[in-house]
C-alpha cells in the first residue's frame, strides 16, 4: 500500500506552548480518507492526536478540518486527491506533504478540535432556529406545497459541520458576522411555509449591520460544503426575499445598492460607477431629499477615492464624474435591454439547479457521445474549430427530456 | 497555428473606472496576434448583483451576451473575474434545462437572438484561461522581449474565477487556480505565495460594509507586502478597484502602510512584451507603480 | 453535584424526544452525550419513518408486518403500542417543523420500504434521520431553560443506592476531562447501539454499546442480544450504507451473473422482502460462488428514474461518488451484508423502565422488545421517538412521585482512582486499546454474523474473553485531561466487550434459526423449544441465562415467507 505524509497542525496546551507541525507517514489504500490516515496515525502511532469523528461517512458533520488549505471534511477527502492537491501547491511539485489543520475562524482547543459553542453554535441560535407557526397546528398535517418541502431540503441538508464558517472570508474580516451555516438555517424557516415569522426574520437580519448584506459574496462557503446547501446562495435568496417580496429596507445600504445596479443596466446597459455609488446611498428623489446619517457618511466617505481618481486621471471624462452622463448601449439595444427587463420582472422564475438537476444530454445517433456529459461551465475547449466552421455545423443536440416521474407509491397502493 | 479570434466582452468598468485596462487589453491583443471583436451591443454582466435581485434577469442578461457572441461565430473572451463568475453561473442554469432556456430565449426572440447551448464547442473564457488554454504558454513565451527577471509578483485572482470548483471547469482544467503563476513564470518573472493570493478583495460590500471591505482589501496587501511581492497582478478590474483605488482608505483600516502597485493582467504581459509603463496607463492607478518600474530598470537592488 | 429529576443520557432521536416530552411535564431535565447532539447516530437513518397515516391502512397492518418482520419474537402488546401511536408521532414532528415529503395535495407523502404490506413510510429526502433529529435538536435549544444539555460528557457508569435504585451517574467532561457525579432521581438510557463490535460495521465510531454495558454492570438483564441485524446493501471496502429506500424506489439486486436472484428466495416481494431473508439470499449468492471477486453482489440503482434519484436518492449519489468512485446513476453499486443494529439491549417494558426502579432504556439501547429477532426498516426510528416519548413520560411522573437521597462521593473516587490507573499504565506492560479493539471486531465479523455455527461462535467467545482478561494492561497514550480521546476509548472498548461476551453467550444458546440469527448447525425455526427471549443477567462468572416469555396477542407465529 501506498505511503502519504500528513503534515498535521498540532496544538497540545498541558504539554507545549503554542501551536507547532507535526509529519506523520502512513500506510493507506489510496481510495480510504485523511480520517482514516488521521485514525491510523492514533490508533497505531500517537493516541495524543486529537480529531473529532463518529460516522466517517460525511453525514454526522464532526470531522470539519483544512486540508491542504481548503475547509472541508477529513472522512470526504480521499486521501489519493488529497496527495494530489498538496502536489499541485504552487512553489514546488511533487512529494509534498498533506497539509491537515483545524477549521478556521474557531479557537482551537486541542490539535484538530476547535470550539464551534462560542462561534458556530451561538450564532446559529442567535437567527431564533426553530419553526414558529401561527397559532394552534392542525388536526392533521399543515398542508403546504411539495415544492416547499423540496426547497428547504437544501438547508435542511445542513450537517453543521463548520466548513463554511471555516471558510467564511466576511468573517475572517468581520468576526461579527452572522456566517453562513447561521444564515443558511435562517433560510430553512423563511422558505418554510409554517413559519408565521417570515418578515421578521428577514427585517432583524437585515437591520443587523453583521447580518445578509455583510457576506462578501466569494463562494468559499459553496466550495466547502460537503451537502450542497450553497450557503451563499440561501443568503442572496435571503436579500431577495427582504428586499423585493418584503420591502426591507437593510441598514447597509444593500438594497439601495441592489436596486440602484439594476436600474442603471436597465437605462445604460453598462454600469454608470458614480451613480451607483450615489444611489447605492442616496436613491432617488427621496434618498437625496432626505438622506440618512448613513447615507450622507458614505457619500462624503467615498470623496477622497474619488479625489484621487480625478488626480491621477481615472475620472476624466464627464460620464464618469458626473452621475447619470454615462451613454446607453448604441443603436437600439438599449430598447432590446429594456424588453429583457419587462420579461424578466414579469416572470422571475428562480431555477435552483440543487433542485432539478441537470439534464442529460443525448447525443445525435451519429455523433460520438459527448464526453462531458452534462458537464458544467466552459462547455467544450476547441478554439481551432472555431475560426473554421460558422454557425451550420451542428451542434449538440438538444437535451431529451428526462422521463415522466413515477407515480407516489401511495397512489399505485403498494408495490 | 492560425491566429486567435475572439468575440470579446470587455464589460463595464475597464471602459469606467479602470480605462487602462481596456486600452492595454488593445496593446496586448494587437502584439500577440489576437483579434478580438468587440460586442459593443453587450450588456453589463450583472456582477452577481442582479441575480440577487432578479435571477432570471440576470440569466436573461447574460443570455443575451452570449448570443450576440455567438451570432458572430466565435467564442467569447472577457477580461474580468467577476465576468466570468457571474456569466458562468447563468451559463450554468441555462444549459441544464431546455425548457428553461427555451424560456429565457424568448425574450431575446425581438432581437432576432438566441442562445444556443454548446453551439460549436461555443464558450466563454477570462483572458487568463485563453492565455492558458488556447494561445499558449510556449507562444506567449516567444512573444516575451523584456523578461521580467527580478520581479517579484503575487498573484491575486479574484473569487469569481476560481470559485465554485464545481462550477469554473475544474473538471476539465484542474489548474485554473494556478495559471497566474505559471504566466507570471513564462513572462520571466517571480510568483510570490501569500495568504490572500485566492481570498476576497472585498468589493462586493464595499458600500455595504465597508469595514469588512477594506479589512480585506488592507490584510491581503499586506500579506503580499510581507512575502516580498513588488506588486499584485489580478485578471478583475474590481479586485483592482479595492485593491489599488481604495489602497490608502483600506491602510487606514487595516493600520498599515501599504503602497502596492496593482496591475492588471494584461498590463503585465504587455510590460513584459516591451511596451512602456506610460503607454499602459500605469500612471492612473492610486497606488503608485513607480517601484515596478525601476524594479524592471533594473536599478533598485532588492 | 448537579441534579436532575430526569437524567438522559445520549441525545440521539430516543434521548432527544426523551428529554422533550420530560420536560412537557414540568420537571428538571438534563441530557447528556458524549458528542454534540447532532453527531448522534440516528443522523445516519436514511430512508424514512413507518406509520399507518394513510387513509386505507391500519396499524393492525402495520403491526403484522412488523410481527412477522420479527420472525415472531417480537413481543406483540408492545409492537401494538408502537404501531398505534405511530400517527400521532408523524403529525407531531409534523407540526415541530420536520420538512416531511408531500404528495401532489400537499399532505404527507409516503414511499414503499422492505417488509411492509403498503407503502407506509414518510421521508424526508434520504436524510430523514438526520431532519426530524435537527427538528428536535431545535427544539432542545428553544427549551434550554427547561432542559440542561451537557455537550460532549462521557457517561461511564451507573450509579445506584444501597436500596437497588438507580440515583445518578458518572460523568467525564470530554473538555477537561473532570469527572463529576451527577444525581437524578432518574436516568434514561438512550445511547445507542453496538455495532462497532463488529467490524466493518455501518455504525459509526461512537456506537460502541456504553448504555447496554453499564445496565448491564448494574444488574439490568439483557435481552435478545444474539439478534444482530445485517443490513443487505453496504458499501464493501467501508461498510456505508446504501438506504434501503434505493429499493423501495425499485432497484434491484444483481449477482456476477447479472440474474435477478431474489426471485429464488422471496418470489413475492423480490427486493423487498426482510432485511435478514434479503442478507442471507446475497450472502448465500456470493458463499456459492455467484458474487464477485470482492465478495459482493451489485445494487441496480440505474432503473430508478433520473428525475426520482434526484429527488428522493441524493444522499446515495454522493456516497456513491464520494466513497465508492461510482455514479449511481449510471453503473450498478457492489455491495454486501454489513453490521447494521442490534435488536437486542436492555431489557424494558413498555414505558421504558428496565427491573432497576428510576433506570429506564429507550431507542436502539432498548429492547422491548419491538423488533423480536429482524428490524424493518423505517421501524427503528419510529421506536426511538415512541418509547423515547413513552420513558420520558412515565420517568417525569414517578420524578413527582419519588424522593432518594444522594448518591454516594465515595465513587467518584473510585472513579477517579480508576481513571488515573489506566493512564499511568506501562505501555510495555500490554498491547494498545486500538489493537485490541480491531481484533475484536475482526473476531465477531467473522464468526458471529450472517451465518453462525457452535464451534464458531465457541471460538469468538474465547477470544473474547481472553480479550477481557488482557484489557486492564491494554495501554494508551494520552495521559492529559483536555479532550483526551484515548481514555474514551479505552472505557469503550470495556463496554464493548461485555457486549460481544453477551451476544456470544446468547447465540450459543440459541440453538435455532430465528429472524436475524441463522445457525447453520440448527436451521430451521422451532416455535416448541424457542419461542422465547433469552435474557442474560450479569454475575462475576459471566451471564448468566434466563427466559422470558413472547407476548401474544392476536398473531399466532406462521410460517414466515416473502
Amino acid at each position: 500500500m501506498p505511503e502519504y505524509t500528513l503534515k498535521v497542525r498540532r496544538y497540545q496546551p498541558e504539554t507545549r506552548e503554542g501551536p507547532y507541525w507535526q509529519e506523520f507517514t502512513v500506510d493507506l489504500d489510496p481510495d480510504l480518507s485523511v480520517l482514516d490516515g488521521l485514525l491510523q496515525v492514533r490508533d497505531s502511532q500517537d493516541g495524543t492526536l486529537v480529531v473529532r469523528c463518529s460516522c466517517k461517512a460525511a453525514i454526522c458533520g464532526s470531522c470539519g478540518t483544512k486540508i491542504n488549505g481548503q475547509s472541508t471534511l477529513a472522512c470526504k477527502t480521499q486521501i489519493s486527491e488529497a496527495q494530489d492537491g498538496a502536489n499541485r501547491r504552487p512553489g514546488d511539485h511533487g512529494g509534498n506533504p498533506i497539509v491537515v489543520e483545524p477549521m478556521g475562524n474557531m479557537p482551537v482547543v486541542k490539535d484538530l478540535v476547535t470550539d464551534m459553542e462560542s462561534t458556530h453554535w451561538e450564532k446559529v441560535r442567535r437567527v431564533t432556529p426553530w419553526l414558529l407557526p401561527e397559532g394552534d397546528p392542525p388536526e392533521r398535517e399543515y398542508v403546504v406545497p411539495p415544492e416547499s418541502m423540496i426547497d428547504v431540503t437544501q438547508s435542511m441538508a445542513c450537517i453543521q459541520c463548520g466548513a463554511c464558517v471555516s471558510a467564511c472570508l466576511s468573517m475572517e474580516a468581520d468576526p461579527e458576522f452572522v456566517g453562513p451555516a447561521a444564515l443558511a438555517k435562517a433560510y430553512r424557516f423563511v422558505g418554510d411555509p409554517r413559519d408565521s415569522q417570515t418578515k421578521e426574520r428577514l427585517y432583524d437580519l437585515a437591520q443587523d449591520p453583521h447580518g445578509i448584506y455583510d457576506c462578501t459574496h466569494c463562494f468559499s462557503c459553496v466550495d466547502a460544503c460537503p451537502k450542497g446547501v450553497a450557503p451563499m446562495d440561501q443568503i442572496m435568496r435571503l436579500r431577495r426575499l427582504a428586499s423585493h417580496d418584503h420591502d426591507i429596507d437593510d441598514v447597509n445600504n444593500g438594497r439601495r445598492h441592489e436596486l440602484a445596479f439594476t436600474k442603471i443596466i436597465e437605462r445604460k446597459g453598462t454600469l454608470d460607477e458614480s451613480l451607483l455609488l450615489q444611489e447605492s446611498y442616496a436613491q432617488g428623489v427621496v434618498g437625496k431629499l432626505m438622506p440618512t446619517s448613513g447615507a450622507i457618511k458614505g457619500l462624503i466617505g467615498s470623496l477622497p477615492t474619488a479625489i484621487r481618481g480625478i488626480r491621477t486621471g481615472k475620472m476624466r471624462s464627464l460620464g464618469k464624474l458626473i452621475p447619470g452622463v454615462h451613454p446607453k448601449l448604441p443603436g437600439d439595444a438599449q430598447q432590446h435591454v429594456k424588453r429583457v427587463y419587462s420579461h424578466s420582472e414579469e416572470h422571475r422564475e428562480e431555477l435552483n439547479l440543487y433542485i432539478t438537476g441537470e439534464e442529460e444530454v443525448v447525443p445525435e445517433p451519429d455523433e460520438a457521445p459527448d464526453p462531458l456529459g452534462s458537464a458544467v461551465g466552459g462547455g467544450r475547449q476547441h478554439m481551432d474549430k472555431v475560426t473554421e466552421g460558422g454557425s451550420e455545423t451542428a451542434g449538440q443536440s438538444e437535451a431529451t427530456p428526462v422521463a415522466d416521474i413515477e407515480p407516489e407509491p401511495d397512489e399505485e397502493g403498494g408495490r | 497555428m492560425s491566429d486567435l479570434k475572439l468575440a470579446y466582452w470587455p464589460g463595464c468598468v475597464s471602459r469606467g473606472f479602470t480605462p487602462e485596462l481596456h486600452g492595454s487589453m488593445a496593446l496586448v491583443a494587437d502584439r500577440l496576434g489576437i483579434e478580438l471583436l468587440e460586442l459593443d451591443r453587450a450588456n453589463c454582466c450583472g456582477a452577481g448583483v442582479i441575480a440577487e435581485h432578479n435571477q432570471e434577469l440576470a440569466d436573461t442578461l447574460n443570455a443575451r451576451t452570449f448570443a450576440l457572441a455567438q451570432s458572430t461565430g466565435l467564442a467569447m473572451m472577457n477580461i474580468c473575474s467577476t465576468c466570468q463568475g457571474a456569466q458562468s453561473e447563468c451559463q450554468q442554469r441555462l444549459d441544464a434545462d431546455s425548457a428553461y432556456r427555451a424560456h429565457i430565449n424568448d425574450a431575446l426572440a425581438d432581437e432576432g437572438l438566441e442562445y444556443t447551448k454548446a453551439k460549436d464547442g461555443w464558450t466563454n473564457k477570462n483572458l487568463l484561461w485563453v492565455l492558458v488554454e488556447d494561445y499558449g504558454l510556449d507562444r506567449l513565451k516567444e512573444k516575451v522581449t523584456r523578461p521580467l527577471t527580478e520581479l517579484r509578483v503575487g498573484p491575486f485572482y479574484g473569487c469569481y474565477v476560481i470559485r465554485p470548483k464545481h462550477r469554473i471547469g475544474y473538471e476539465e482544467h484542474p489548474d485554473r487556480d494556478l495559471y497566474l503563476e505559471s504566466v507570471i513564470e513564462t513572462l520571466g518573472g517571480q510568483p510570490v505565495e501569500y495568504d490572500g493570493a485566492r481570498k476576497c478583495c472585498g468589493f462586493p460590500v464595499i458600500t455595504m460594509n465597508r469595514d469588512t471591505s477594506l479589512r480585506q482589501a488592507g490584510t491581503h496587501i499586506a500579506d503580499a507586502l510581507d512575502a516580498g511581492a513588488d506588486c499584485l497582478v489580478t485578471p478583475c478590474p474590481l479586485c483592482h478597484l479595492n485593491l489599488d483605488m481604495q489602497q490608502p482608505e483600506a491602510a487606514k483600516v487595516t493600520g498599515r502602510d501599504l503602497g502596492l502597485a496593482v496591475l492588471h493582467l494584461p498590463q503585465l504581459v504587455a510590460l513584459a512584451l516591451g511596451f512602456e509603463p506610460k503607454e499602459l496607463g500605469m500612471g492612473k492607478h492610486i497606488a503608485s507603480t513607480e517601484w515596478v518600474e525601476s524594479r524592471l530598470a533594473g536599478g533598485v537592488p532588492a | 453535584m448537579p441534579k436532575h429529576d430526569v437524567l438522559v443520557i445520549g441525545a440521539g432521536l430516543a434521548g432527544q424526544r426523551a428529554a422533550l416530552a420530560a420536560a412537557e411535564e414540568g420537571v428538571s431535565v438534563g441530557i447528556v452525550s458524549k458528542v454534540h447532539p447532532v453527531r448522534s447516530h440516528s443522523n445516519a437513518a436514511q430512508g424514512g419513518i413507518n406509520a399507518a397515516l394513510q387513509e386505507g391502512d391500519s396499524w393492525e397492518s402495520h403491526a403484522f408486518d412488523t410481527v412477522k418482520g420479527s420472525d415472531y419474537l417480537g413481543d406483540q402488546d408492545a409492537i401494538e403500542i408502537m404501531c398505534r401511536e405511530a400517527p400521532e408521532e408523524i403529525l407531531h414532528l409534523e407540526h415541530l417543523g420536520v420538512t416531511f415529503h408531500r404528495n401532489a395535495e400537499g399532505r404527507l407523502g409516503t414511499r414503499a420500504f422492505g417488509g411492509a404490506s403498503q407503502a407506509r413510510t414518510y421521508y424526508v429526502a434520504d436524510i430523514t434521520g438526520q431532519a426530524i433529529m435537527h427538528v428536535l435538536y431545535e427544539q432542545l435549544m428553544k427549551f434550554s431553560a427547561q432542559i440542561s444539555r451537557y455537550e460532549e460528557y462521557f457517561t461511564s457508569s451507573l450509579v445506584l443506592d444501597d436500596d437497588g435504585r438507580c440515583v445518578g451517574a458518572m460523568l467525564r467532561s470530554v473538555a477537561d476531562g473532570s469527572m463529576e457525579l451527577f444525581e437524578a432521581k432518574n436516568v434514561i438510557l438512550a445511547t445507542g447501539g453496538n455495532g462497532q463490535i463488529w467490524q466493518p460495521t455501518t455504525n459509526a465510531l461512537i456506537c460502541t454499546g456504553d448504555g447496554i454495558a453499564m445496565a448491564y454492570r448494574v444488574g439490568a438483564p439483557l435481552m435478545d442480544m444474539e439478534m444482530i441485524q445485517y443490513h443487505p446493501t453496504t458499501l464493501a471496502k467501508k461498510g456505508f450504507l446504501i438506504t434501503e429506500g434505493a429499493r423501495g424506489e425499485g432497484a434491484h439486486l444483481l449477482n456476477a451473473q447479472g440474474e435477478r436472484f431474489m426471485e429464488r428466495y422471496a418470489p413475492n416481494k423480490m427486493e423487498l422482502a426482510s432485511r435478514d431473508v434479503v442478507s442471507r439470499a446475497e450472502q448465500t449468492e456470493i458463499n456459492e460462488g455467484r458474487g464477485f471477486d470482492d465478495g459482493t453482489v451489485a445494487l441496480d440503482i440505474t432503473v430508478v428514474p433520473r428525475k426520482r434519484i434526484h429527488e428522493a436518492l441524493r444522499e446515495i449519489v454522493l456516497v456513491g461518488r464520494d466513497f465508492a468512485g461510482v455514479d449511481i446513476t449510471r453503473e450498478p453499486i457492489r455491495i454486501k451484508p454489513g453490521n447494521h443494529y442490534t435488536m437486542g439491549g436492555v431489557k424494558t417494558d413498555v414505558d421504558g423502565a428496565t427491573t432497576i426502579p428510576g433506570l429506564y432504556a429507550a431507542g436502539e439501547v432498548a429492547c422491548v422488545s419491538v423488533h423480536g429477532g429482524n428490524r424493518l426498516g423505517a421501524n427503528s426510528l419510529l421506536d426511538t421517538l415512541i418509547f423515547g416519548r413513552r420513558a420520558g413520560k412515565h420517568a417525569a411522573t414517578r420524578a413527582k412521585q419519588i424522593d432518594v437521597g444522594r448518591p454516594s462521593e465515595s465513587k467518584l473516587a473510585d472513579e477517579e482512582r480508576g481513571i488515573a490507573e489506566l493512564v499511568g499504565r506501562n505501555p510495555d506492560g500490554g498491547r494498545r486499546v486500538s489493537v485490541l479493539r480491531r481484533e475484536l471486531g475482526e473476531t465477531m465479523d467473522r464468526f458471529v454474523a450472517v451465518f453462525r455455527d457452535e464451534a464458531g461462535i465457541q471460538t469468538a467467545l474465547e477470544r473474547v474473553k481472553s480479550l477481557q482478561e488482557e484489557y486492564p494492561k491494554a495501554h494508551i497514550d494520552d495521559r492529559g485531561t483536555v479532550f483526551n480521546q484515548d481514555v474514551l476509548g479505552a472505557i469503550e472498548l470495556g463496554f464493548m466487550l461485555d457486549g460481544a461476551e453477551c451476544t456470544c453467550v446468547a447465540a450459543l444458546h440459541r440453538t435455532e434459526s430465528r429472524g436475524a440469527q441463522y445457525r447453520t448447525d440448527f436451521p430451521e425455526r422451532n416455535d416448541d423449544e424457542w419461542l422465547k427471549h433469552i435474557d442474560l443477567t450479569r454475575t462475576d462468572e459471566g451471564p448468566e441465562v434466563s427466559y422470558s416469555p413472547v407476548t401474544v396477542t392476536q398473531w399466532q407465529p406462521t410460517e414466515r415467507t416473502y
